[in-house]
């Protein structure tokens, strides 16, 4: 049987990939099984026994998937789950590879996956969900997935072709976002934030998508919490942000320690901290609503929640302490610097900027970044990654003094411990690939596991 | 110096809706390197709506936006923006013009069906719609004069194909990557006051030497010629590590 080959000939190279040491077999083993079977994904989740969701969006796709497969392995639920931010189609067909049995059958119950925003059509098709998440829309990687408007486009044309019965949970906060939803010939469950004391009352730098669907107004913000997420109106009133059906209110903002909110009646205690992980919390507790699972369980579930790989990870290193934290685009980088240096008190950085594939070979989105505030606050800057020279010069013109740049990982983390001192947290804010190689130069000196066992 | 001489104004048009490419570097540096040369230095946002202070604009910024934004500014950069543009550039205003920009500042925009839309003429250049779209670093050898380094070095990603016209010469020559047109070797236009280029990265700041004669020839209108020398070694450290790194692109010349 067709199926039962490609599941051998994925698991096999999954195998093979992790025994060579060439990282986590993350993909491969799903091009191999395409090849052999191209409905192989179609048929394994169609052996799920409750069903799918998916999660896309700029940024949160990780955290929140992760949320969601800690709540369903909560109640016993056996989940598949492409870890690892392996988001393509040939991500997915791994991760449900791995959980294939010797017949070629899925023996899971839940498919909780995160897809790239380009890949949505595609995964909708293949993996039939019954809830789909739409975190938020970012200017991201445009040398990649082009403009932004053709990637809300796409998944506004996903999200129409989801199966009769199935959900969609989107962001009311996004403007782009919240256009997408109120075109959908379904009504989709709204989630948000509602909580004036952590908004700010301007746009950054990083902002876009800011008018209105219909005339062209510029949107007007009574409140901006992220990015250019926030509570916004067409001046003209042609176009407002809807209304939250799930909404987080009373926000606590503990550095990168922990985010407090309220959902409705529950208090959720979530052990990682910014106000971007407050969206992905509430995404997620709004998917759970949509299944009936209990506030309080879920409550309970994200206060055990371990972060993923480079996102907000904390390790102890020759007497210091090293908090990762994964910040790929202006409105994440924004935030993350924002949460360093407002709220953690961070004062000794390495920042990574790479330019491969997974990054964007496109860095001039570093100038909208507010790398301003870490001017006469940050005591100690490496610049990093194959672009370091890059983020030079970006810090340069923002008043920031920096070391000079390194674009090894090895001797950016030798410089960074050469003037830390012992007992103080250095914070590590790097792009995709910046984050694996420094991740990967931990892992060497043995101070961090292989990101396949996280 | 009195004070409005000690002055330098950037103008930076549509900043909120023409801000695709992180195009805020270009501005800060502009205002940074005149700041560190002393002068007072300020930006002024020129959105939909807004044409005051056009003439006191030494610098002009113009950026490139999305499709669904560069429809959006259109009818006001003909409504509002050509006339003051036109007279402080004929005054002796500089305008760096990127991307969507550039083609705007053109006679017209070709779209794949032949439908043509109007720019406002300003560089003698047009542009066509093309199928590819050039993704990737690009180095450019410079013609304009006394430019030290005489490279320039940026990153481009555009579909249109924009070609010279008589009164445009081109910024320079393409070592690597597309340029104007991926055909004829030429990136950008100059014309007078006006560059034009595909060049984002942002491009002023990894070309001080670009931003730097923008700036002196907005000045030189009112007699300041002379702009002390800065240390440039973080940025021309960068520029050097894009020459070293660009490769030819698969498929290109």
């Amino acid at each position: 049987m067709r199926r039962t080959a490609a599941v051998w000939a994925g698991k096999a190279t999954g195998a093979l990939s992790r025994l060579s040491g060439r990282g986590g077999g993350t993909t491969l083993p799903g091009d191999v099984a395409r090849a052999i079977d191209p409905t192989i994904l179609r048929k394994l989740t169609g052996d799920l026994t409750e069903g799918s969701i998916l999660i896309t969006g700029t940024n949160g796709k990780t955290t929140t998937a992760r949320l969601l497969t800690s709540i369903f392995e909560g109640m016993g639920k056996r989940v598949v789950s492409n870890r690892a931010g392996a988001n393509l189609i040939f991500g997915a067909t791994a991760a449900a590879l791995r959980s294939a049995g010797p017949d070629g059958k899925l023996r899971a119950d839940w498919g909780v996956f995160e897809i790239d925003e380009a890949s949505l059509p595609r995964a909708v098709e293949e993996i039939q969900p019954r809830i789909a998440i739409v975190l938020n829309l970012f200017r991201d990687q445009l040398d990649r997935y082009g403009e932004l408007e053709k990637i809300a486009k796409t998944i506004e044309a996903a999200l129409e072709s989801i199966p009769e019965g199935a959900q969609a949970v989107l962001n009311a906060d996004d403007p782009r976002v919240g256009e997408i939803g109120l075109g959908l010939a379904r009504t989709p469950l709204w989630f948000g934030i509602e909580d004036p004391v952590v908004a700010m009352r301007k746009l950054p730098h990083a902002a876009d998508a800011r008018t209105c669907p219909k005339c062209g107004a510029s949107l007007r913000f009574s409140a901006v919490y992220l990015g250019h997420d926030g509570i916004y109106e067409c001046p003209n009133g042609d176009f407002a942000r809807p209304s939250p059906g799930v909404a987080a209110t009373d926000i606590a903002l503990q550095g990168f320690d922990s985010v407090g909110m309220n959902i409705g009646e529950t208090r959720v205690e979530l052990p990682v901290g910014g106000l971007y992980n407050a969206y992905n919390a509430v995404a997620a507790f709004a998917a759970g609503t949509v299944l009936g699972v209990d506030g309080q369980y879920m409550a309970e579930r994200m206060h055990g929640f371990t972060a993923a790989f480079g996102r907000q990870e904390k390790m102890d290193f020759r007497g210091r302490r090293l908090v990762l934290v994964l910040s790929k685009n202006p409105a994440g980088f924004n935030e993350t610097l924002r949460t360093a240096v407002d709220m953690a008190g961070a004062t000794h950085f390495i920042l990574g900027l790479n330019d491969r594939k997974a990054d964007g070979t496109d860095v001039s989105w570093i100038w909208d970044v507010d790398f301003e505030q870490l001017a006469g606050r940050a005591q100690v800057v490496v610049p990093a990654g194959t672009r370091a020279h890059d983020l030079a010069v970006r810090l340069k013109y923002a008043g920031v003094e920096a070391r000079p740049p390194q674009t090894e990982p090895g001797r950016a983390l030798d410089d960074l411990i050469s003037v830390t001192p012992e007992g103080a947290t250095a914070h590590i804010l790097c792009t995709y690939t910046a984050m694996l190689d420094i991740r990967a130069e931990l892992v060497r000196r043995g101070w961090a596991k292989p990101y396949w066992e996280t | 110096m009195t004070k409005k001489k000690n002055r330098f104004t950037v103008g930076w048009l549509y900043p909120d809706l023409m801000n695709i490419y992180g195009d805020r570097g270009n501005i800060l540096t502009l205002l940074k390197r005149a700041e560190w040369r002393g002068l007072d230095a300020r930006a002024i946002d020129l959105g939909r709506g807004a044409a005051h202070g056009m003439e006191d604009v030494d610098v002009f910024f113009f950026g490139g936006g999305q499709d669904r934004e560069q429809a959006l500014v259109y009818d006001d950069l003909i409504e509002i923006k050509q006339e003051p543009l036109e007279a402080a550039v004929a005054n002796g205003s500089v305008v760096l013009a990127v991307c969507g920009g550039y083609q705007l500042l053109g006679h017209y925009y070709q779209t794949a069906e032949g439908e043509r839309f109007p720019g406002i003429g300003l560089i003698d250049v047009r542009t066509e719609a093309g199928k590819k779209r050039f993704i990737g670093d690009v180095v450019v050898d410079t013609t304009l004069e006394d430019l030290k380094p005489t490279t320039l070095v940026g990153f481009e990603n555009h579909s249109g194909r924009t070609f010279l016209g008589a009164g445009a010469r081109a910024l320079g020559r393409v070592r690597v990557g597309s340029g104007n047109n991926g055909g004829d070797g030429t990136e950008g236009c100059v014309q007078g006051g006006v560059v034009g280029t595909y060049l984002h990265g942002s491009l002023l700041p990894k070309n001080p030497h670009l931003a730097d004669y923008l700036i002196r020839r907005a000045l030189s209108r009112r007699g300041m010629a002379e702009l002390a020398p800065l240390d440039d070694s973080i940025e021309l450290a960068a520029h050097a590590k894009i020459l070293e790194r660009a490769q030819p692109r698969a498929g290109e010349r």
